[in-house]
């Protein structure tokens, strides 16, 4: 209440000063002509009782400022004030201005930009009503093992027996390659099949038309209505607005169109743009999903997402899961080998099988290294502030002379550099925005439709602000303090040209720190580049050069399972006689690429060692003519040939590695083992292989293993074609080849082999920590070598006339070269040893990130401190040479 | 003798708690009944009164003078007059404190 009416008059007292002034004028009047009259009631002469009554009453002036001063608005005022005077002060100083400007920019523009993406991962909300309502669900083994895949039938026990903590389940298959034919044209779109309450539950609204309804997607095949994606709508679709109710293809089949869904809704993966949504029941438009899926507790393809009950503690959540597990496990103990189920809230990312903890670390470090940058940036416009102010000294004793009390100097001048903070915040959102359309438009190969929304929200503006202001507190502090701290009658008296010593030493201190800041950016970005180096050396065990990789699915066309096969079979042979492929081959998975497979497998006559974890293999189903294809070395025995057919022994081909662990010191050509998703075929090995890297380019290669594509037929599936010479080249003859068989087949993956390992799963990430790493750390290096180039160059000016006396006496320039040298030397020194330091004790944070390297190499720390003590040593070098170029006379004359 | 801001403040609002006044009145009032131990001049008093005037313990009017002129009068508010009477109590509790202190001083 007071708080409003005090904020209310304060405001009226702004606004409307001439009538407020008015008002004080007559009241203080009408004070004196009452204490006038009251002294003359006394016995005073009217004379005489007005003097008194002035007299008592003081100066008008000061009692109407301690007026005005007793309310808000008076700081308001100063701050006004401040602001135009410094303003103006900045406006004097074009290039002072500029460069500090400019020097903000950076540091605030690249703290920006980093939060940008750490918005985007951890602390933007999910596009959705309460969202801190939605919890994903994920199941835990009795052998410890964590999945968030669940069957239908355990989605619909689970939803129905968790009434009591949760006001909804829903369930969603996510990834699924579907393709759409709409007006004539083949596309491929990224569908999620989801239960009819998935957006109830969440509580959007449609774009345009409907969602679905409760009821649709219980039954298989019912229900051939689809949303659009909002982005796939606009960008394919050209927004148009009559869409809903259009029929369209899919896979296929017919399909009416319902409903768009509204713009920036991807509550389930924020990197990958969902293009269109059907009812879960409309997931067997992918032919090899079986008709009973929705049946099938064996059948695990769903993700569960959950709104929790208001005022549901977590521990209540826990004890019913506990239950629900235990009651699932005990009813279908063949399926559900289950300890537990967990519920945590569903991450920004989207549905894990367990909390994500590693985008904290990797945020918290980058935002580190931004905030060092930040550092950096301050320190040198301090230095530049503390340049200033020895200019300014004059005008600050003037303001002092005049009755400002040290804290408003101090105030007047922080105002000055929070104004040049402002300004280069600024600046550095637009470096910023710089910054993400750089690193967004950079292409990524992927098989999905990737989208990288680092959006400038208010809390990337506020975050900005926020950082502006701290880096214009921290980078005027000190200046401000010394400039305010001078003595007066010193400076009055025209001693000022005494050295300030003391502001030197200041200077100095804190150029060291930028030293040491710059070596530690600089040395955590050589762990990061050497790391990628590693990484793009590894030995992949294959050859990727002249590889072309085109991934597709006849399904999407319509075909069914066996005309699937049959097309593929001929598209693989004519490929082989098109001119300059040396040889082609078929495979589910690429290395590298979004996909892989894995599964259990037991070794015939050696069963695993009773306690021991059960034995998993990774694999790839292959057709004859892959290993020649992607230039991996048969060992031992042979690799899948044409031999290998539906009805003949089902064969395996395996890596070093599986031989090694699973048939130790014996041939393992002849041996069978089975695998737990067809344990009635047991697989013989025929043929061992060189290791070759398939899922990391960085993890040790585990037990892997190659089996016949006639004896497990899978789609989507990869043509891989080896040509003599380039393989820009041979592409366009495949693609030709594959529109003049079937013109319907949307193709997205054509890439080389070479290209698919820059994803995600290849050197995506090791490429952006080591670019990010890099740019902070060049950015740094500037900043600290402008530091050290300025305090060494403010050095000599201050000691012009020393080096001249020197010179008079008879220095020779070698000797005056060497004595600065010799100061610059000793800041960079100190920086260095501190940052080394500095960067031990910070590598440790790293660590995790860096492959084949350690945190503390030796190599990396020597190499890293020699280039900056060279390139710091090569900016001392230019105000020593100004230095031995001094003229005595010219230096002597000046007194 | 320091006469702080709230001394200054309090004084005022115990005045005006018997009837409207304007500035000097007050301070003329604080005068007398502090039998010339406290003196208020305008630069303290009116800064406090805008500052009562804000927290909403006292309101003010324009009223004529005598003299047909305008003069701002101060009247204590419903707030005004519940805080006056806390402060009272916290001053008189405050005194006692004192005095029994310095009392104890006198007795050791």
């Amino acid at each position: 209440m007071s708080l409003f009416r005090n904020l209310a008059m304060g405001i009226r007292a702004l606004f409307r000063k001439g009538q407020e002034e008015q008002e004080m004028d007559e009241e203080l009047r009408a004070y004196l002509d009452a204490a006038v009259k009251e002294k003359m009631r006394s016995g005073m002469t009217r004379d005489k009782a007005l003097r008194a009554a002035r007299v008592e009453m003081g100066s008008l002036e000061s009692v109407k400022e301690e007026i005005r001063a007793s309310g808000w608005e008076a700081a308001v005022e100063a701050l006004w004030q401040d602001l135009r005077y410094g303003a103006r002060q900045l406006r004097r100083s074009p290039g002072f201005t500029a460069v500090a400007v400019l020097t903000l920019a950076l540091g605030i523009g690249l703290n920006t930009a980093i939060f940008s993406m750490v918005n985007a991962l951890l602390l933007r909300p999910l596009p959705v009503e309460h969202p801190e309502q939605i919890y994903t669900l994920a199941v835990q083994g009795k052998r410890g093992w964590l999945s968030n895949a669940f069957s239908c039938p355990n989605f619909q026990d689970i939803r129905n027996q968790t009434n009591a903590v949760f006001s909804d389940v829903a369930a969603v298959q996510i990834s699924s390659t579907t393709g759409l034919r709409v007006n004539g044209k083949s596309e491929r779109m990224w569908t999620n099949f989801v239960t009819g309450d998935f957006f109830p539950m969440l509580g959007v609204h449609p774009a345009l038309g409907r969602f679905f309804l409760p009821s649709e997607g219980r039954v298989a095949d019912a229900d051939p209505i689809l949303v659009l994606g909002y982005s796939f709508w606009k960008e394919r679709l050209g927004g148009d607005p009559n869409i809903i109710g259009r029929v369209v293809l899919v896979n296929g089949r017919p399909v009416t169109i319902v409903g768009v869904a509204p713009e920036g809704f991807r509550p389930l993966t924020l990197f990958i743009d969902t293009q269109g949504y059907m009812p879960l029941g409309m997931a067997v438009v992918d032919n090899q999903t079986r008709e009973n899926f929705l049946n099938d507790r064996q059948d695990q393809r769903l993700t569960l997402i959950a709104r929790v009950r208001p005022g549901i503690t977590e521990e209540k959540i826990r004890s019913v899961l506990d239950v629900v597990a235990n009651r699932l496990a005990v009813e279908y103990p063949r399926v559900n080998d289950w300890r537990t189920i967990h519920a945590f809230p569903l991450p920004p990312t989207g549905p894990t099988s367990s909390p994500e903890r590693s985008l904290a670390v990797v945020s918290a470090l980058f935002l580190t290294l931004a905030s060092v940058v930040l550092m950096l940036a301050c320190v040198n416009v301090a230095n530049l502030l503390l340049a200033r102010a020895s200019v300014r000294r004059g005008e600050i004793a003037i303001r002092a002379a005049l009755g400002a009390g040290r804290r408003r100097v101090i105030r007047q001048l922080l105002t000055e550099s929070c104004l040049l903070a402002l300004l280069g915040g600024v600046g550095g959102i637009l470096v910023g925005k710089a910054g993400n359309r750089l690193l967004t438009s950079a292409p990524l190969h992927a098989d999905v439709p990737i989208v990288l929304d680092f959006q400038f929200d208010w809390r990337v503006f506020a975050y900005a602000l926020a950082v502006a202001l701290l880096a214009g507190v921290l980078a005027g502090i000190a200046p401000a303090w010394r400039a305010a701290g001078g003595d007066l009658n010193d400076l009055l008296h025209g001693s000022a040209r005494i050295t300030n010593v003391g502001g030197h030493r200041f200077r100095k201190a804190l150029v060291v720190a930028q030293v040491a800041g710059s070596l530690t950016l600089l040395i955590v970005a050589g762990l990061f580049v050497r790391s990628l180096r590693n990484v793009q050396r590894a030995d992949l065990g294959f050859d990727p050069r002249h590889v072309l990789n085109v991934t597709l699915d006849p399904g999407l066309a319509g075909y069914s399972q066996t005309q699937g096969y049959q097309f593929i079979d001929g598209l693989l042979e004519r490929t082989r006689a098109l001119p300059g492929v040396q040889s082609a081959s078929l495979a589910a998975t690429v290395p590298m690429g979004g996909m892989s497979m894995a599964d259990s497998i037991a070794v015939e006559g050696s069963p695993a060692p009773p306690g021991q974890q059960g034995r998993t293999a990774g694999y790839n189903v292959v057709s004859a003519g892959y290993f020649e294809t992607m230039g991996i070395p048969i060992l031992r025995g042979r690799g899948v040939n044409q031999t290998d057919k539906q009805n003949t022994v089902f064969v395996a081909v395996i890596n070093q590695t599986m031989a090694e662990r699973f048939w130790p010191g014996e041939d393992p050509l002849g041996k069978r083992f089975r695998i737990e998703e067809d344990p009635n075929h047991p697989l013989e090995v025929v043929g061992v292989v060189k290791n070759s890297r398939a899922e990391t380019l960085y993890s040790q290669v585990g037990p892997y293993f190659y089996r016949a594509l006639p004896q497990k037929r899978m789609f989507p599936v990869t043509l891989q074609v080896r040509s003599a010479g380039d393989t820009e080249s041979i592409a366009p003859a495949v693609i030709r080849l594959i529109r003049s068989l079937e013109p319907n087949i949307p193709l997205a993956d054509v890439q080389t082999m070479t290209d698919a390992l820059a994803t995600v799963n290849g050197l995506l990430l090791f490429k952006l920590g080591a670019g990010l790493t890099a740019a902070l750390g060049i950015v740094g290096l500037i900043l600290a070598v402008i530091g050290v180039y300025g305090v060494v160059s403010h050095m000599v000016t201050q000691r012009t006339h020393e080096i001249g006396i020197r010179l008079a006496l008879g220095a020779t320039p070698a000797e005056i070269l060497g004595t600065v040298l010799r100061q610059g030397m000793s800041i960079i020194a100190l920086g260095s040893v501190s940052g080394l330091l500095l960067a031990f004790g910070l590598a440790r944070l790293v660590g995790h990130f860096l492959v084949g390297v350690s945190p503390t190499d030796p190599l990396t720390y020597a190499g890293v401190a020699l280039m900056l003590v060279v390139v710091a040593l090569a900016a001392c070098f230019v105000p020593a040479r100004r230095a031995t170029k001094v003229d005595p006379m010219v230096a002597l004359r000046y007194e | 003798m320091v006469v702080g801001i709230n001394a200054n403040a309090y004084g005022s609002v115990e005045t005006l708690a018997l009837e409207p006044l304007h500035g000097y009145g007050i301070a003329l009032r604080i005068e007398q009944i502090s039998k010339g131990v406290f003196r208020v001049n305008a630069g303290s008093l009116f800064p406090a009164f805008r500052r009562l005037e804000r927290q909403g313990w006292i309101k003010a009017d324009w009223r004529p003078t005598e003299n047909n002129r305008r003069a701002k009068y101060y009247t204590l508010t419903e707030r005004g007059r519940r805080q006056l009477k806390a402060e009272t109590e916290e001053w008189g509790r405050q005194i006692a404190g004192i005095s029994r202190i310095l009392t104890a001083g006198i007795g050791d």
